[in-house]
């Protein structure tokens, strides 16, 4: 199933966040979505999941949600949003039982999905004792465990240290390579975006234009630390975004 | 101790009042007197504005409270020197622990003027409670356990052969209320406040305690014990202004052989009844006239009867003797 | 200097040498719970000590020993449990009611705009009147037996629970709210699963506070036409100055605030477990 976001405009009140916006997310792709910072990314993805109403445009659904989904869009949260009060396990089912799935059925999924997070030993631990990398993994693990068609990905690994972050990116990587899903990924750090996306759609800072979308071609699993290619592609994007950053980071807030 | 009967008591009268008159040494020596919004303390009122204490040599300030209790315990405290209350467990207990001493006499239960009230609420009255006899498992209102309504319930109860469910609520107002709406079924009390919840068919009278407690000490004057024995002078004093208050009023509102009723009516509205005009005031005020001890004469045997009940009850310790409670250096002791 | 220089810089070792001032520390409780029981042995003793020598009057403080005493002979004369029985039952009784009922308000107020509308200055205006003030109100209206004494219970620990339970619930982080639509779970769902759970702290911190000014008001339910209970003994012992009856009584209500407490402290190990 495809996502498209078509001629998306939106107010705050009389000020102008996001400008005609249209980006396509076809199935199977990781499209990664960058810009300064409150350029509106974060809104655009509250709108791709239904959380959020643009002033005007539309989001599409293009096709019919795979097999056994049991919510399309789902979410993968900055600051993993897990409750504190259920273990890694409990946390997963939280999201089945709501759909009736209970007993056997529902420890299979968890199961399963445990085993690709690399969680199965921890399956009975609390939030407070993992580490921010094994809570995000619980945060992904719940987000496969309802087999979405389009996972929508809001800055799931800012909120971790920087090795942290290479290990999950290489986690992501191979998630995608055995099975891949689709997903709308917004983050500030380039470095993510060209590791992990197919497509990289830069936005200007408010109000949020396309500035560019830059397709990266490399197969995910051949992509590295401190790949040459990346680099690249990761400078030109910097460039794109270097002056935007600075004017953006002086603005005085007033939302 | 010099022991007087009644008839003995009123033939040494003017003696006695000719030796306490002696002039006090003091010279407007402050003191702090306790008292409660009530007729029953006309007489610290009446001395107070004619200046009996002044002409005493003392500086009266009143100092007023809720209930008998308290006043008991700012005696004790010493942050008032004399006081005018009823006998309670509190007052015992605090003369048990050498803090208080009674040293005379003052409202008085006498056959032949109304007294305290025996009063019924209407569901109960209507339920057939038309005398205390009938009050057989009923619901009768006291303050706090070990109060005068406690004592007088039951005694009544006793002499009666009656039990009685005795339920505290604390103070008088609430007693009140309680009665009216018919949560309790008898109370006993002064006959002003008697009359008026009678008067407005709020609950029915049926008895009066002086048929149970003929010559009941209802109240007593009392200080610190400190006063009472080093202090005499001050005490002497006292009793020389607050006994010429009480003469007062006795002989206007309860003998009626003086005619300043009205006058010393207007005295004490200022202090009783003070919410309500003077006209609705006055007739409640001369309703709940009763005898103020005269000179402050003390009747020892109703005192005694009351200390012997406390300790029956198991209200007060069982080893507190009368000399502890009763300093009688200072007024006529009654012993009948 | 330049950057490679840095391993030929000396250190100023020569001139003057002194050890860096330790200037960190404290501002960290640490479990040191006997000093408690010290400070409590302490005072009692002091009191004992006080009491027997006649420095303190037996106007002032009961002697400690004879007030142990008197709860010894409460509970030997039986009449201990003819006072608890009553009073604890009033105080499970009221309290489960106010609670309960101030936990439902709270939840409601927490989640509905127009309920929150109606009913927060209400409780804004209910939270600061004295309890007691209404008793005799209550009387007429519940009658002087138990029914007044579990409304004056229930009412006071009501307001306290609901406001507690209503800023508990505000105070539930949003974004697992957020997460929990954003996984299509139903309303009642998001409520039991993700909001009650999470205003749990709160409401048990509130339940705390709550159950603490139940105990204090059982004293004052007992003031009107109770002859049995710890509040009425307290109150009888108060207006006879029996100082020994008046702080083994309190000493009871003390205990029983302190084993409400222990209970409450039990509940939240128990299901606050996951807290940080």
């Amino acid at each position: 199933m495809d996502i498209r976001l078509d001629a998306i405009n939106h107010f705050y009140g009389k000020t102008e966040i996001l400008k005609d916006i249209t980006i396509d997310i076809p199935s199977g792709k990781i499209v990664c979505l960058v810009g300064p910072s409150g350029c509106g990314k974060s809104t655009l993805l509250r709108f791709a999941g239904g959380l959020e109403k643009p002033t005007s445009g539309r989001v599409l659904q293009l096709g019919e949600p795979p097999e056994g989904c049991l919510n399309t869009l789902t979410y993968v949260f900055q600051d993993f949003a897990l409750l504190p009060w259920r273990s890694v396990r409990g946390n997963i089912s939280l999201v089945l039982e709501d759909h009736g799935i209970r007993g056997t059925k529902a420890d299979a999924i968890i199961t399963d999905v445990l085993a690709r997070t690399r969680l199965t030993d921890f399956d009975k631990a609390l939030p407070k004792q993992l580490s921010g990398g094994m809570k995000q993994r619980v945060a992904i693990a719940r987000a496969l465990a309802v087999n979405p068609a389009v996972l929508l990905m809001d800055e799931p690994l800012s909120a971790l240290d920087s090795q942290t972050r290479e290990l999950l990116m290489d986690d992501l990587v191979t998630l995608w390579t055995r099975t891949p899903f689709t997903a709308l990924y917004v983050t500030h750090n380039l470095a993510e975006a060209v590791r992990l996306g197919h497509r990289v759609v830069v936005l200007s800072r408010r109000p949020g234009r396309i500035r560019e979308i830059v397709e990266i071609d490399k197969p995910l699993a051949e992509r590295g630390y401190a790949d040459a290619d990346l680099e690249i592609i990761q400078k030109h994007l910097w460039d794109l975004m270097r002056d935007e950053a600075r004017a953006a980071e002086e603005e005085l807030i007033d939302v | 101790m010099v022991l007087f009967n009644r008839r003995q008591t009123l033939g040494l009268m003017g003696a006695a009042a000719a030796s306490l008159a002696t002039p006090a040494i003091a010279q407007n020596k402050k003191i702090v007197v306790g008292a409660l919004n009530l007729a029953s303390h006309s007489g610290s009122f009446i001395a107070l504005e004619r200046g009996y204490f002044a002409d005493a040599g003392l500086d009266v300030e009143l100092k007023f409270f809720q209930a008998a209790q308290p006043m008991a315990v700012a005696i004790a405290s010493g942050d008032v020197d004399f006081g005018v209350t009823a006998i309670t467990g509190g007052l015992i207990s605090l003369a048990d622990k050498g803090a208080v001493k009674v040293f005379g006499g003052a409202l008085t239960e006498e056959p032949g003027i109304e007294g305290q009230k025996i009063l019924a609420s209407n569901a109960a009255f209507d339920a057939g409670v038309k005398t205390p006899k009938d009050m057989d498992g009923k619901r009768f209102g006291v303050t706090t356990a070990g109060s005068s309504f406690h004592y007088m319930g039951s005694k009544v109860a006793e002499k009666e052969g009656v039990k009685l469910e005795f339920v505290p609520l604390q103070k008088v107002g609430a007693v009140i209320g309680a009665l009216k709406s018919g949560q309790i079924d008898a109370w006993s009390i002064v006959p002003n406040i008697a009359g008026g919840l009678t008067g407005a068919d709020a609950a029915h009278e049926i008895g009066i305690i002086a048929d149970y407690l003929p010559n009941y000490q209802v109240t007593t004057l009392f200080t610190s014990a400190k006063n009472a024995s080093d202090r005499r002078e001050e005490t002497k004093a006292f009793l020389t202004g607050y006994n010429r208050g009480a003469a007062d009023y006795n002989a206007a509102m309860v003998d009626k052989t003086a005619d300043d009723a009205d006058a010393l009516v207007e005295i004490i509205h200022k202090y009783v009844y003070s919410d309500q005009p003077i006209e609705t005031a006055s007739a409640s005020i001369k309703a709940g006239s009763m005898r103020l001890s005269k000179n402050a004469a003390l009747n020892l045997a109703s005192v005694r009867d009351q200390l012997s009940w406390f300790q029956s009850e198991d209200l007060v310790d069982k080893s507190i003797s009368i000399e502890t409670l009763v300093d009688t250096s200072y007024v006529d002791i009654i012993e009948n | 200097m330049s950057d490679t220089a840095f391993a030929n810089t000396p250190l100023a070792e020569e001139t003057r040498q002194s050890e860096v001032r330790f200037r960190g520390g404290g501002f960290a409780p640490r479990n040191r719970r006997w000093v408690g029981f010290v400070v409590f042995a302490v005072l009692i003793g002091l009191a004992e000590i006080g009491t027997r020598t006649g420095f303190i009057s037996n106007l002032t403080l009961p002697r400690p020993s004879d007030v142990l005493e008197t709860i010894v002979q409460l509970y030997q004369s039986g009449l201990l449990f003819k006072h608890l029985v009553p009073s604890l039952t009033r105080l499970v009784v009221g309290a489960a009611l106010g609670a309960s009922i101030g936990i439902s308000v709270g939840v409601m107020v927490g989640l509905f705009s127009y309920v929150r509308a109606g009913l927060v200055p209400l409780l804004a205006a209910l939270f600061p009147i004295p309890k007691i003030a209404l008793l005799p109100l209550f009387v007429i209206w519940f009658g002087i037996d138990e029914g007044s004494k579990y409304a004056l219970i229930a009412f006071g620990t009501f307001t306290p629970t609901a406001v507690a339970t209503y800023s508990a619930v505000d105070n539930v982080d949003r974004s697992l709210i957020r997460m929990g639509q954003s996984f299509g779970l139903s309303w009642f769902s998001i409520v039991r699963k993700i909001v009650l759970p999470g205003a749990m702290p709160g409401i048990l911190s509130g339940l705390r506070i709550s159950l603490a000014i139940a105990i204090i008001l059982l004293v004052a339910a007992e003031m009107l036409g109770a002859q049995y209970g710890i509040g009425a003994y307290i109150l009888e012992a108060g207006s006879l100055y029996d100082l020994e009856r008046l702080f083994a009584g309190v000493v009871i209500l003390s205990l029983l605030g302190v084993l409400v407490s222990t209970v409450i402290g039990i509940i939240e190990r128990r299901l606050l477990g996951w807290r940080t």
